[in-house]
């Protein structure tokens, strides 16, 4: 039986090009890169290219670009940041978030909103993609107010307007922060074109280190620091830099911003033959957000007749299948996620299962894996 | 060879049922049960990965070479179990949640999602037996007397019985722990549990405060009084208080008292000499037949409590209620806690105690 791995959403392998491009600086170029001596200029240049190849990857100004540990460190940065810095204006600031974003936002903002640091408000969205925008714009205009809607969504793959998002923030003042972490180099990504003023992203989704994110703060904006010490990272995440770490993260990002024009289309052709072959095989199976604009590599199922989606799961991976359903954060939880519930409602009957295709998966991976799915459905469902 | 879902609590004995079932060569897959979070963190409580049991089991299972998954069952347990043994405290009764748990919760649950994935048999780290007999299924008493774990499991489903494989319950408890250091199981030398899983610090009544509400009759003062009315003192609320239990009853007494009794309607506690706890017959409620049962008339032996022996008693009315007489008189029969019916090693049944 051959295994295949279907959730790469979850983490992918770390590309052999970009260990190549770590190595050095886990070994002979090791120095410290707030060391004066040659060994930290080394370091220091090359945290210095990293971050200006990462910049021009995503259409930012190098001084844009902050190293931090993963994308959680970096959507807790802009949310916790972002709004006690708005909190210096004097009035408590209004955090909007879209109710399907990560609970790396998520959590904070809750944490934020119970220490009365923040009024959070969730906007609403719909399986079609469609912001409620106008649903929490009450009063914005008088009070400071932080945005974050995710660019692409993890469970489901589907794609915010993040154009509606800035054009709407702009007529009342809002930071907008983005977390991109299943956008970047899964679809075009400029900060130049699409004027978000936070940007999260993480390496590992993109066959980058673990551990090693990024958050985009665009010139001008203010964030609190959560931890002190050094002045790295403009202070905003001091500690000594994991320069192997920057230079994987900033390679895998720009490799995968370069190969996109043929990457997204391949990905994209993968998971429609997946939905396709499933389509055909399951009937009454739903697309989450099929309707809707997606990103390339997340096929998202809402099963029918499948009481319990991580049962679902364990016999997929028992078959040598490997998905996961919605999130893979979320250990044994039986209950529907909170996206789910967002956009179809809590007592929505369907099992949400997803697969995720990476640049390495094949159509043969995609045809086994669509073959188990459907016998596993055919074995599991209801009568 | 059949394909076995084994029940891993992260500790030796299930450890070890499952090195024994990799040896027999069976296709075994491991599944620890979340049936709580530690986590006190509202709202979003979904996300705790972290137990020690399921990390435990998971590293039991990667040096056993075999697949390992969480099954959530948070809330099933939380209405069948923790719900259950905060109401049984809130009306004066000592409630057995190990007993409720796998009678209602933890072998149900294993069963359906182990058909779910294609599992011919269930297996847990219990110390007890199934023989299986020209009359059916049985379950016996574990070999180690001082590990068998039967009075627990006199609830389970009966047509459940032979699907169930119980691989420590032929080795005493010496022979499992050789096993796991023979086998290098990192839970080899795990100290035994003791306290009820939903209630690590052992205080029970922090979670009752906890789920009843500050102001709650369970929790509020009462009376210390004899069977004859008399007045002996004050307690803080009754819900802390067992049959037979001696501590907490203050000082001053000639010999020495046991509570008999709980009465919630007038929140007092009754208490007395070790005479007065003595009862010659129980009432028992909630039955559960894992053989025949008996008959008005059988002699049988009954066992009250965990860890206590079993008794030689007579079958009185049988019904939905069971009375038994008993061949001698037993001290701090408790209501609430279940009787266990045997004819030597052999389960007959149970229930719980009026």
């Amino acid at each position: 039986m051959s295994s295949v791995y279907l959730d790469h959403a979850a983490t992918t392998p770390v590309r052999d090009d970009v260990i190549a491009a770590m190595e050095p600086y886990l070994t002979a170029r090791f120095g410290n890169p707030s060391s004066a001596h040659r060994w930290g200029q080394e370091a220091s240049a090359a945290l210095e290219h990293a971050r200006a190849r990462l910049a021009s990857a995503i259409g930012a100004r190098p001084s844009e670009i902050r190293f931090v540990r993963g994308g959680t460190e970096s959507d807790n940065l802009a949310i916790i940041g972002g709004v006690r810095a708005l909190a210096r204006e004097g009035a408590t600031p209004v955090l909007l978030a879209s109710a399907i974003e990560h609970s790396a936002v998520l959590e904070p903002a809750g944490w934020l909103e119970g220490r009365g640091e923040t009024e959070l408000r969730l906007i609403p969205v719909s399986p079609d993609g469609n912001l409620g925008l106008d649903r929490v714009s009450d009063q914005l205009d008088a009070r400071p107010s932080l945005a974050s809607v995710m660019w692409a969504n993890n469970e489901t793959g589907l794609l915010l307007p993040m154009d509606e998002v800035v054009s709407w923030a702009r007529t009342s003042c809002t930071v907008v922060h983005t977390d991109a972490s299943q956008g970047v180099g899964k679809v075009p990504i400029d900060v130049g074109e699409v004027e978000v003023d936070l940007l999260t992203a993480t390496g590992h989704k993109l066959g980058g280190p673990r551990g090693c994110g990024v958050l985009f703060v665009r010139d001008g904006i203010e964030i609190e620091p959560l931890i002190f010490g050094g002045g790295q990272e403009r202070a905003l995440r001091p500690g000594t830099e994991d320069v192997a770490g920057a230079v994987g993260l900033a390679e895998a990002i720009h490799l995968a911003v370069r190969d996109l024009e043929a990457s997204g289309p391949r990905m994209a052709a993968l998971r429609d033959r997946l939905q396709g072959r499933l389509l055909d095989a399951i009937p009454g199976l739903r697309l989450n957000c099929g309707d809707a604009p997606r990103a390339p590599h997340v096929l998202s199922l809402g099963l029918p007749g499948i009481r319990n989606g991580a049962d679902f799961l364990m016999a997929l991976d028992l078959e040598g299948v490997a998905a996961s359903g919605g999130s893979a954060c979320h250990t044994g939880a039986a209950a529907a996620s909170h996206v789910i519930s967002a956009l179809y409602g809590s007592d929505d009957p369907f099992a949400t299962v997803r697969l995720s295709v990476g640049r390495a998966s094949t159509e043969d991976e995609v045809d086994r894996g669509a073959e188990v799915v459907a016998e596993v459905w055919n074995r599991m469902k209801s009568p | 060879m059949s394909r076995v879902l084994v029940a891993m609590s992260g500790g030796v004995d299930s450890s070890v049922a499952a090195a024994l079932l990799v040896d027999a060569g069976h296709e075994v897959i491991g599944v620890t049960m979340k049936t709580f979070c530690y986590s006190d963190i509202p709202a979003h409580g979904k996300t705790c990965c972290g137990l020690d049991g399921i990390m435990d089991a998971k590293r039991v299972a990667s040096t056993l070479g075999i697949p390992h998954y969480v099954f959530d069952v948070e809330e099933d347990f939380t209405r069948d179990v923790i719900d259950d043994f905060v109401a049984e405290y809130a009306r004066g009764r000592t409630p057995n949640p190990c007993v409720r748990c796998n009678s209602n919760t933890k072998f149900r649950d294993l069963l359906a999602r182990g058909e779910a994935l294609g599992c011919d048999r269930i297996a847990t780290g219990h110390y007890v037996r199934v023989e299986h007999g020209s009359g059916g299924t049985t379950l016996l008493r574990g070999l180690d007397d001082g590990k068998d774990q039967s009075y627990f499991l006199w609830g389970l489903p009966p047509e459940m019985l032979p699907r169930l494989l119980f691989p420590v319950g032929e080795l005493t408890k010496t022979e499992v722990r050789e096993q796991a250091r023979a086998l290098e199981l990192t839970t080899a030398d795990k100290p035994e549990s003791q306290e009820i899983c939903f209630v690590p610090t052992g205080d029970y009544r922090d979670l009752l405060r906890k789920r009843l509400g500050p102001v709650h009759p369970a929790l509020e003062p009462g009376t210390i009084v004899r069977s004859n009315g008399t007045v002996v003192g004050e307690h803080a609320g009754f819900a802390g208080f067992t049959v037979g239990q001696r501590r907490g009853l203050g000082g001053g007494f000639a010999e020495p008292m046991f509570v008999l009794e709980v009465r919630p309607d007038t929140k007092e506690v009754v208490v007395g000499t070790r005479d007065e706890l003595l009862g010659a017959a129980v009432t028992v409620r909630e039955l559960n037949w894992l053989t025949t049962p008996p008959t008005t008339g059988d002699d049988v032996r009954v066992q009250l409590r965990y860890r206590a022996p079993a008794v030689p008693a007579t079958v009185g009315d049988v019904g939905a209620e069971l009375r038994l007489e008993l061949g001698n008189a037993q001290p701090a029969i408790t209501p609430g806690q279940s009787a266990v019916l045997f004819d030597g090693d052999r389960v007959l049944g149970g229930g719980r105690i009026a």
